[in-house]
């Protein structure tokens, strides 16, 4: 997803270079894993955890952060996911900077008077504790608006926190445009194929007349994989 | 329940050392024993260079042991730059 966007990926840990050669063997990895031995890197970026005692062999490793650099070095976005086991998924990255979701990602449409939205993950997958994107494409008919109290939310125990942006500060709201918002999984959760309960609520109104305010339930499918997943290439 | 991350870095090593040892053993992680340890590595977290501001000058080698910087690693728009613990554990 992130290729296909011109963006490479690079992984940095304090590993040895023979460690990390013999894991990208071993799993098929086919970016570059960079070898921090003393964590010089990891300290000029900050990020030196410093609740590991020296004495935890854990000592030397950074807080968990992502970052998308522009190819000049600026820091385009960070990703930090409290659960340092667990990050934002690739394709979550992809739609929030290249508005692309996952091809066998889930999608409804509903649609109520003049109002049509389609909602999607980013992704048809995820982990326990991790977190994924979803997307909103709304449209208004012409003569007709929703407000800036449009939201959607998710009332499902397999998430633990979630957002979600509408677009500038603007309170109504006409024609096409897209919402994106994002979801972190519980961790433990089960495994398997599930589907995350959500609601879209709003109040659409015309030149002329307003209708009641709305919700409308929706069901979105994801798979999500257990906790241990990397396998070893055979 | 207090999940106030503790002070003392031997306190969370405590944490951590059980946490690790659970797991090890196949033994269930409650809840709670889990967000202790999530608090204690987390405590005063640092995220690093802020958006908009450019990141360290760095040099690392790969696991072919090629000299590694953001000029042969990015893409044309960018590059995704991870930070883990280890691959060994």
């Amino acid at each position: 997803m992130l290729e296909q966007n011109g963006v490479r990926m690079a992984a940095v840990s304090y590993d040895s270079r023979e460690i990390l050669q013999a894991f990208a063997e071993k799993y098929g990895i086919g970016f570059p894993l960079l070898s921090d031995r003393d964590s010089a890197v990891i300290r000029s970026f900050g990020i030196f955890n410093t609740n590991i005692a020296p004495a935890l062999r854990a000592w030397g490793v950074p807080h968990p952060v992502d970052y998308l650099v522009a190819p000049d070095g600026t820091v385009t976005r960070k990703y930090f996911v409290p659960n340092y086991q667990h990050r934002v998924t690739a394709s979550t990255i992809a739609l929030r900077e290249f508005g692309n979701a996952g091809q066998d990602a889930a999608a409804v449409t509903l649609r109520s008077g003049a109002l049509t939205v389609e909602i999607g993950l980013a992704a048809a997958e995820a982990f326990a504790g991790q977190e994924i994107g979803f997307f909103a494409r709304f449209r208004v008919e012409p003569g007709w608006h929703v407000y800036s109290s449009t939201a959607i939310t998710f009332d499902d125990p397999k998430i633990v926190r979630q957002s979600f942006e509408l677009p500038g500060d603007s309170a109504l709201l006409g024609g096409s445009f897209q919402c994106l918002g994002s979801l972190l999984l519980k961790f433990p959760v089960d495994a398997g194929r599930t589907a995350l309960s959500g609601k879209l609520s709003f109040q659409q109104c015309g030149n002329t007349v307003c209708e009641p305010p709305e919700t409308i339930p929706f069901k979105l499918p994801l798979t999500v994989e257990p906790f241990l997943v990397a396998t070893p290439k055979k | 329940m207090n999940h106030e991350p503790p002070n003392d870095l031997e306190e969370k090593a405590a944490i951590m050392r059980e946490f690790l040892r659970r797991r090890a053993a196949g033994e269930p992680v409650s809840d709670e024993l889990y967000a202790q340890h999530v608090n204690a590595t987390n405590d005063r977290y640092a995220t690093g260079p802020a958006t908009g501001q450019r990141i360290p000058d760095f040099a690392l080698p790969d696991q072919s042991g090629a000299l590694r910087s953001l000029g042969n690693l990015t893409g044309p728009n960018g590059l995704l730059l991870v930070f883990h613990r280890s691959a060994d554990w």
